[in-house]
């Protein structure tokens, strides 16, 4: 009567374990092929946006830089939804890059 | 039919895996444990700099796939092809105690060079080592070392095309399937399973396309074949180093990955169950110390077999995207160990393909060795016969997919360095379509002498230099981590000195035919103009004399800073906490 329970409990916290460990190994062969097969293209095409944010920050805020790119009627319509990114985008912009970063897209 | 293990490929494989075992479980950990101290709770670059473009936590299953996928190219394949000549017995302790105790030393260490070093990649980290003069070098370097690459592949996938009928089709197919996937991909949102599905049938239906049609024959284009399909390549190249990368080359590798994996995992478990299918070793196990036209053993075999033993485009690729991805300092060993020691097995598998055909092939220098060899070790347990035809093209593919993918992204580096490097009066020198240009235009003239084994030699010890570079800088940052830096430094001082004197020997050899103490380097039909065939040789004598000095500038301008560090002359290095 005892043992019963406690076996049925074990053979059920060993499917637990079991369908943990299926799950892992299922997550790194999918995360294996992902990086084998994406991830190099994945972080191009990111830094492609980044490229292309750096642009349209440059051409939003280019008046108040010094560079009036746009009418500044249009600069301040846009201006809203530029400014949440002006951190990260000086961030970005101003971090030092070397030709050899450039290895990676 | 059954025959012996030791007859076989397979005990020296199961060997190899023990010491890689050996090496991750045991060496790396030390490492990892008493030089980094590696600890889950330190900040990573990418946690610290999230900026969600170039720095980001990954998980370290990814970046072990991203990892493999960008060192693993033609090094490991065709590497030990000139390294048999010696016998393959050297071949395979080169490539055991290459990994053992360098070549993950090298992609590990790199990745916590980067990681401890708020992020930096190989550039700034030479000049915090050595200045601003320091990294200009490098860079020059680099540049040499891309055209060398490129002569070397451009020349390779031209031979492929050349010797293996029905090859460029099946190349040709895949490309169209890689434009259709990416089509479907990002302007059509397919589902990602469906397309992947469809262009994994799409490359082997290329593939058996290629093998009915075996069209074009050898020799289609007659003496200058290999000249026109390196121009054909250079034209697909072209397309691809100007147009966007969703649009040519990201969904090309994409579909390319396939073949690519599965070669791998073909050729690996071929060599394993060799003794199943009766493959026995036919290759002598040591044939000399010098050999004709490659020269001797030592220096030569160390940098024949590149990134299959240790690789100095691994430490370009640590540092410039992987150590800025890690998501945790732990991740560091399975993902650069790991990947490491992972291609060093491929490599020994590769080395098997080449031990079990005929010496014949070998000694004349036959490039078809490999294909044979992988079909041997793949075709008992696929089919046999049967499928020998169709195996023979997926393997000459399976060649051409690892240099054209390496190669549409090697001159697409050269187009953005020379953006970078030109500026002023030489500005219209990095314009995209002149840099390109450029950058194709070189490699096809060098490639034009025929001798891809000089070529190859002078890539192998560009590489491998640059690996003893990265490991000197390494011991350099150890040492100012008051760190015991041994593990680095006896490796860079063996890479240093075996890939100078490689170096010296090559150039010592085009010396002696510009001096015409030695007949030129050419093979048919550069032979019918001796004027131009000892103007490249004359050539490669000069970028023999640039890149050793070069690599000796920096070698010497590197060990003088880890000496210093050795000597506490140097600041010590604050661990970022």
């Amino acid at each position: 009567m005892v043992i019963i329970p406690l076996f049925g409990k074990k053979k059920e916290r060993g499917r637990e374990e079991g369908a943990k460990d299926k799950e892992k190994v299922s997550e790194a062969i999918k995360g294996v092929l992902y990086g084998f097969a994406v991830h190099g293209a994945a972080t191009a095409a990111l830094k492609t946006r980044m490229h292309m944010e750096h642009l349209f920050m440059l051409m939003t805020l280019g008046d108040m830089l010094g560079f009036p790119i746009i009418p500044p009627y249009y600069s301040l319509k846009i201006l809203p939804y530029v400014v949440p990114n002006i951190k990260s985008w000086k961030q970005r912009l101003f971090r030092e890059r070397d030709f050899t970063d450039m290895l990676s897209g | 039919m059954q025959v012996g293990y030791l007859e076989t490929p397979s005990l020296w494989i199961i060997g190899a895996l023990i010491a890689y075992a050996v090496a991750y479980y045991f060496y790396a950990r030390w490492v990892d444990e008493h030089i980094w101290e590696v600890s889950e709770s330190r900040t990573t670059p990418a946690h610290m700099y999230l900026d969600g473009v170039e720095y980001f936590p990954v998980s370290r299953y990814v970046l072990y796939g991203f990892q493999f996928k960008s060192i693993a190219a033609l090094g490991p394949i065709l590497g030990p092809f000139i390294a048999v000549a010696y016998g393959w017995v050297p071949a395979l302790i080169w490539i055991i105690i290459g990994n053992f105790f360098i070549g993950w030393v090298q992609d590990y260490s790199t990745i916590m060079l980067t990681v401890r070093n708020e992020g930096r990649s190989m550039g700034p980290l030479v000049y915090n080592a050595i200045g601003e003069r320091g990294r200009k070098i490098l860079l020059g370097y680099l540049l040499f070392y891309l055209l060398i690459i490129s002569a070397v592949f451009i020349y390779l996938v031209s031979l492929f095309w050349n010797v293996f009928p029905g090859s460029f089709i099946a190349t040709i197919g895949i490309i169209i399937t890689g434009l259709i996937t990416g089509e479907l991909l990002y302007k059509y949102k397919a589902n990602i399973f469906g397309v992947t599905a469809f262009a994994i049938i799409l490359t082997l239906l290329s593939v058996g396309v290629g093998t009915v049609v075996a069209w074009p024959p050898k020799n289609v284009f007659g003496p200058w074949s290999l000249q026109v399909w390196s121009i054909i390549l250079a034209i697909i190249l072209f397309v691809g180093a100007i147009v966007p990368l969703p649009k040519f080359i990201t969904p090309m590798n994409f579909v390319a990955v396939f073949p690519a994996i599965g070669g791998v995992i073909l050729i690996i478990l071929g060599a394993l169950f060799s003794p199943l299918g009766g493959i026995k070793v036919l290759q002598p196990g040591f044939k000399g110390w010098y050999v004709q036209g490659v020269g001797p053993l030592f220096p030569i075999l160390f940098v024949s077999i590149a990134c299959g033993a240790i690789s100095g485009w691994h430490s370009l690729v640590s540092t410039s995207t992987t150590g800025k991805q890690l998501d945790v300092e732990t991740d560091a060993r399975p993902v650069g160990a790991g990947a490491m020691l992972t291609e060093g097995l491929l490599a020994t598998s590769a080395l098997a393909a080449y031990m079990v055909v005929s010496p014949d092939l070998i000694a004349k220098g036959k490039i078809a060795a490999f294909v044979n060899g992988a079909t041997l070790l793949s075709a008992f347990y696929l089919g046999g016969k049967a499928s020998m035809a169709y195996l023979s093209t997926f393997f000459a593919i399976f060649l051409v997919i690892y240099a054209i993918t390496v190669q549409a992204l090697v001159t697409r580096y050269w187009r953005v360095f020379s953006a970078e490097l030109f500026r002023g009066t030489w500005s219209w020198l990095g314009n995209k379509y002149i840099a390109t240009f450029i950058g194709l235009l070189l490699p096809i003239l060098f490639a034009l002498t025929g001798s891809w084994i000089n070529l190859w030699i002078y890539f192998g010890g560009s590489n491998q230099l640059l690996a003893g570079m990265a490991l000197t800088l390494v011991a350099f940052y150890v040492a100012k981590m008051r760190k015991p830096s041994w593990y680095s430094a006896w490796p860079a001082a063996f890479m240093t000195i075996v890939t100078l004197a490689a170096l010296l020997w090559e150039t010592y050899s085009f010396g002696l035919s510009t001096f015409g103490l030695a007949p030129v380097k050419a093979k048919p039909p550069l032979t019918q103009y001796p004027a131009a065939a000892w103007a490249l040789n004359a050539l490669f004598f000069i970028i023999g004399i640039v890149l050793f000095v070069l690599g000796l500038y920096m070698s010497y301008a590197l060990w003088s800073a880890y000496m210093k560090a050795r000597r506490g002359e140097v600041e010590a290095k604050e661990v970022s906490t």
